[in-house]
């Protein structure tokens, strides 16, 4: 075998690797996918998991991008997702009353913020995988992570009449505790 | 912001406690000093009751079965023809990677296409007569509008504009010179502007007009390559009730359909099926990226 064709060969196997991951991950791409919408249906969710795959083959395909491994794969997916969610969840329908009061917190945050925090909080992912997928720097991670629990639970705490503890410190800053 | 001394805690460490990221050691510093200060063990607790709040909602989702077409979205590669599905939300085609063919089937498929195209300009040149016969003879006085225009696909009407225009001498209203023009010109009558750039597939825009769609006036975008070949993006807003076809090829030429949330795009041209599944994902994507609400 040539080294050109073993080279090709490499590059086949790692593709049909990638899918494979793409596939057996579709489950938490389509959590994540309707918990960034915060109250957007079923279909509307699906459909945008749906789009963001179908682009991620074709650059894929293209060779556009290379991930090297299966988990490079999934980030690669939750980006396509978080970017089409960008702009598709612009105009998608507010959470109605069936939803639980969570949901309706979550809508209420800026886009990012709550992406960054369902996919530290829900999706698992470490804060440098969370700031790539975010298209963010780490640092800015942390401030929109930390202004979007504030603001989480501002909420929580106007929506209940009970004012939380730690309500207070909504403001994004490192703050030195000891 | 000064740096804090080695051994003092900052909130970014009492997320990351939240959050499960910290080392053993750290996590045994936050925990003692948790212990310490209940203020912030009450903020940590909140956060935490955040985290499982959300995952409570969510976490069920894990346990429903995806469609399979949505497992295979990223891969369908059983898909020999490339046909894409009919659904509203799909843009692109199941994708296979590129086959390497073998010289002598190229030269057969190039045989194939000169002699379809030489077909569909016979083809073109009947359906065109036809309808000015059918027009000017007057049978169309006891029709109405929508008689006339009896619904069809995307692609037949695609396939009808690329015949009547794309053999023209001057086959564009607005030529690509002026694109800033044309892509204004084409938001304000089709509702669409992006011009996609095909030159790294080797098609030169030559540029574009607007031609009449199945139920609204349609953009039409023409792309040249070097041998000559003329290839063409139709797009329309698209309307729920039409179906969406599977890509065709025949006739010398090939026809992919996408979709988009709110537009239907055909591309044609006389390439094989690889090469214009090729130019439509590259069309898509720059569609798909540069897509925002109207």
């Amino acid at each position: 075998m040539t080294n050109e064709a073993a080279f090709a060969g490499r590059l086949m196997s790692n593709y049909e690797d990638i899918l494979s991951e793409l596939s057996e991950a579709t489950p938490f791409f389509r959590r994540y996918a309707r918990a960034l919408g915060a109250g957007v249906g079923l279909v509307v969710a699906d459909g945008l998991v749906h789009s963001a795959l179908q682009g991620l083959g074709a650059r894929l395909r293209a060779r556009e991008v290379t991930p090297s491994d299966r988990e490079m794969a999934r980030i690669e997916a939750y980006k396509a997702i978080t970017s089409l969610a960008a702009h598709k969840y612009q105009v998608a329908s507010a959470p109605g009353p069936r939803h639980p009061p969570i949901v309706h917190g979550l809508a209420a945050l800026d886009f990012t913020d709550r992406a960054v925090l369902l996919l530290v909080s829900l999706e698992g992912f470490g804060y440098a995988a969370a700031a790539d997928i975010a298209g963010i720097s780490r640092e800015t991670l942390f401030l929109r992570l930390q202004r979007a629990r504030a603001a989480l639970e501002n909420w929580s705490a106007n929506s209940s009449g009970v004012v939380q503890v730690g309500a207070a410190r909504s403001s994004a800053h490192l703050r030195v505790i000891k | 912001m000064t740096t804090p001394p080695t051994g003092f805690l900052e909130e970014s460490d009492l997320h990351a406690f939240v959050d499960g990221i910290l080392d053993p050691d750290q996590r045994r510093r936050v925990e003692e000093h948790l212990a310490q200060n209940p203020e912030d063990a009450a903020l940590v607790e909140s956060w935490r009751r955040q985290n499982a709040s959300i995952r409570a909602v969510y976490e069920p989702i894990l346990r429903e079965i995806p469609a399979p077409s949505l497992r295979s979205a990223a891969a369908q590669v059983s898909a020999p023809s490339g046909a894409i599905e009919s659904g509203a939300t799909h843009w692109g085609r199941p994708g296979v990677l590129p086959r390497v063919r073998r010289r002598e089937d190229i030269l057969a498929q190039q045989r194939r296409q000169a002699i379809f195209a030489s077909v569909l300009a016979v083809l073109a040149v009947a359906a065109v007569a036809a309808l000015a016969t059918f027009i000017f003879a007057g049978r169309s006085e006891h029709r109405s509008m929508t008689a006339t225009s009896a619904p069809q696909g995307y692609v037949a009407r695609a396939g009808l504009t690329y015949a009547t225009y794309v053999s023209d001498q001057h086959p564009v209203e607005i030529d690509a010179s002026r694109l800033e023009e044309l892509s204004t010109w084409l938001k304000a009558r089709v509702g669409f502007y992006k011009v996609p750039d095909l030159s790294q597939q080797g098609m030169r825009l030559i540029g574009g007009r607007v031609a009449p769609g199945v139920a609204a006036p349609a953009g039409f975008l023409i792309y040249e390559r070097a041998d000559g070949g003329r290839i063409g993006l139709y797009f329309e807003r698209s309307v729920a009730t039409i179906t969406q076809q599977a890509s065709k090829s025949g006739s010398g030429v090939t026809a992919i359909e996408w979709r988009t949330a709110d537009f239907a795009f055909v591309l044609i041209g006389p390439l094989s099926l690889d090469l214009m599944q090729l130019a439509a994902e590259k069309a898509a994507a720059q569609i798909i990226g540069a897509s925002k609400p109207q």
